[in-house]
């Protein structure tokens, strides 16, 4: 898939290919070319160290982008899938199990998007039921019982907005989960790696730390969404994904993010081993770190970190907008 | 003398406006055209004094729709309920103290047109936000309550919402009290953008820590409650109790319809619905609700 923003590059992708099937040892052609990949390279340039923030929601729905299984497999040696919510359903928008992580066994999980037409449709696009966010909170229990951190890979669009989810109480699944990871008295990880579709994300991303690459987002509510229930119009999602601040920076900047990984020229999905390689290295990072904390301070501190957001103003006091990075 | 009586016929015909305008915005949320009323307003108001209901089309009288807070006396259809009026009907008469007054919302994102939004729906209502929220009585039990206000930008949970609810949750937790908190919403505030999505972390940090005590947190949820709401502090409680009628779900009618293209059955989301299907454990008229919950704290007293 060719994003709009991205044309100039593939234009000039497809003739500097044609020109070397053609050149062989035409001088003048050799010529052509390395003018042609020096002005690929600034347009590279130009244009993917610009994205505006809806461009970088398009790159983090990009379809070849690297997914749950992509980092898995670099993340892990071993990974030990478990199923299903112990109340009568598997839910595939959601993986997860124990996986070794270096030394580290850890209980990891995370939004499966599925990769071709019928895993895509299997696995609702990413968009769990409440089966999902009740498998994830076994899990929670899990790691719990276990001892072992927990490490989630967030990218969904969003919660399933279906009369199934509803039916079987998809707020109810997603309030539960806040709780558990509320007092989770492990360490918590989250990468954003893709889309952080409001609830739906936030119910695998309440964690001690958030990590976010440079194009994933995270927002409480879809960009088009936003446009058509603001401004009354779908297409003015891009001036609602400016407004609203979901990219990682604005994220980092805000205090909810606190790690933003660069990702290669382009996206993820244009180096996937750099990127994984970057997200490999964060948690790893995150973890060492994390596990030097006992139970008591991790559930303190996760509650400090979150209590302290909100950008209400009390009488007498400055407003003032409070992350929890500061 | 003169003066006052105006003023009476006044804000009664701002209240049937309030109605209007609360209709026009059902309608909208309402699954099919189908079901929208015969007129264009959906409430025939007569002359401010009359209202025609939306649940069975009989007029009435606008005083004794106050008087019964806001229940049509005929077919019981619940309208929202101001979280002032809220109070007065569940906390003991001169019981309840109101905490974290004065707190306004900051426009942390600068997101275009929230800061009159913010100042009209202050006007309309006189609140700060869409919620009101303390410590009171109910029945002579102690208990920390919070009530939301549908009016004030349809409820939304902003900074506000979620700071005075934690600091609800906290009073009940530092005090040993119940807690009990009444939604009404339409979901996380968008112009306040990432910070209202962290406003359901931020609760349900302090919820959670709630909650590993052994007082009791009841969740009213009335019409309607949706979105961040219901899928934070509006669920995760120990007794889940729903007015009659209440549609209360995660995702809106609308957005299931236009994303899925699914037929919802009727009565799709209603508090008898998710009574059905589990989810909510009473179904309480609002002139019982006092006692009611007078009942169940006194099992724990």
């Amino acid at each position: 898939m060719i994003l709009e923003f991205e044309k100039p590059v593939r234009e000039l992708e497809a003739r500097i290919a044609e020109l070397h099937r053609l050149a062989g040892p035409n001088a003048e052609l050799q010529e052509e070319i390395s003018r042609l990949e020096d002005a690929l390279d600034a347009a590279k340039r130009r244009i993917y160290s610009n994205l505006t923030p809806y461009q970088r929601v398009q790159v983090a729905r990009h379809p070849d982008r690297p997914d749950f299984d992509r980092y898995r497999d670099a993340l892990a040696d071993d990974f030990y899938e478990l199923s299903g919510d112990r109340l009568g359903a598997d839910d595939p928008a959601v993986r997860g199990g124990l996986a070794k992580i270096g030394s580290r066994s850890v209980v990891l999980l995370g939004h499966e998007k599925g990769d071709d037409v019928n895993s895509r449709v299997k696995s609702n696009f990413g968009m769990a039921h409440p089966e999902g966010y009740r498998k994830a909170g076994r899990l929670y229990d899990l790691a719990e019982r276990l001892e072992l951190p927990i490490v989630s890979l967030i990218d969904t669009p969003g919660a399933a907005p279906a009369r199934a989810a509803e039916e079987r109480g998809q707020a109810w699944a997603i309030s539960a989960d806040l709780m558990a990871l509320a007092r989770v008295p492990v360490p918590v990880v989250a990468v954003v790696i893709g889309e952080g579709g409001s609830g739906g994300a936030l119910a695998m991303c309440l964690a001690d730390h958030v990590v976010m690459l440079e194009n994933s987002y995270l927002s409480v509510i879809a960009p088009e969404a936003c446009a058509s229930i603001i401004f009354r119009d779908e297409k003015r999602a891009p001036e609602a994904a400016e407004a609203m601040k979901i990219t990682a920076r604005d994220l980092l900047a805000h205090g909810i993010a606190d790690e933003v990984l660069p990702e290669p020229l382009g996206g993820a999905h244009n180096e996937p081993e750099a990127a994984v390689e970057a997200v490999v290295r964060a948690i790893e990072g995150t973890l060492s770190k994390l596990s030097r904390l006992g139970p008591e301070s991790l559930v303190k501190n996760r509650y400090e970190r979150y209590r302290r957001i909100g950008t209400h103003v009390t009488e007498g006091e400055m407003a003032g907008t409070r992350g929890p990075g500061e | 003398m003169r003066c006052a009586r105006r003023s009476i016929a006044r804000s009664a015909r701002r209240r049937g406006a309030e109605i209007r305008n609360w209709l026009h915005k059902r309608r909208e949320y309402s699954r099919s055209a189908s079901e929208a009323p015969d007129t264009e307003s959906g409430l025939a108001s007569t002359n401010g004094v009359f209202t025609k209901c939306e649940g069975c089309g009989q007029p009435i009288y606008e005083k004794e729709l106050k008087a019964r807070f806001n229940v049509c006396p005929h077919c019981q259809f619940h309208y929202p309920l101001p979280a002032p009026e809220r109070v007065r009907l569940l906390a003991d008469e001169g019981s309840f103290s109101e905490r974290d007054a004065g707190m306004t919302a900051g426009d942390p994102l600068g997101f275009e047109d929230y800061r009159e939004k913010l100042e009209s729906a202050h006007e309309k209502t006189g609140l700060d936000d869409a919620i009101l929220s303390g410590v009171a009585r109910i029945g002579g039990h102690p208990v920390a309550l919070a009530a939301m206000d549908f009016r004030f930008i349809g409820g939304s949970m902003g900074s506000v919402v979620g700071e005075r609810i934690t600091r609800t949750v906290e009073a009940a937790h530092d005090g040993g009290l119940p807690l009990v908190i009444v939604s009404a919403s339409g979901g996380a505030r968008m112009y306040e953008g990432i910070y209202s999505l962290m406003q359901m972390a931020k609760t349900s940090v302090a919820l959670s820590r709630y909650m590993t005590g052994s007082s009791p947190y009841v969740s009213v949820l009335t019409d309607p409650t949706f979105g961040g709401v219901t899928a934070s502090f509006g669920t995760a409680a120990d007794v889940v109790i729903a007015e009659p009628g209440a549609r209360i779900g995660f995702a809106g009618a609308r957005v299931i319809e236009s994303t899925t293209k699914e037929r919802l059955p009727e009565g799709f989301q209603t508090a008898e619905f998710q009574k059905e299907h589990g989810l909510v454990d009473r179904i309480v008229h609002r002139l019982e609700l006092k006692d009611d919950l007078e009942r169940f704290l006194g099992f724990l007293t």
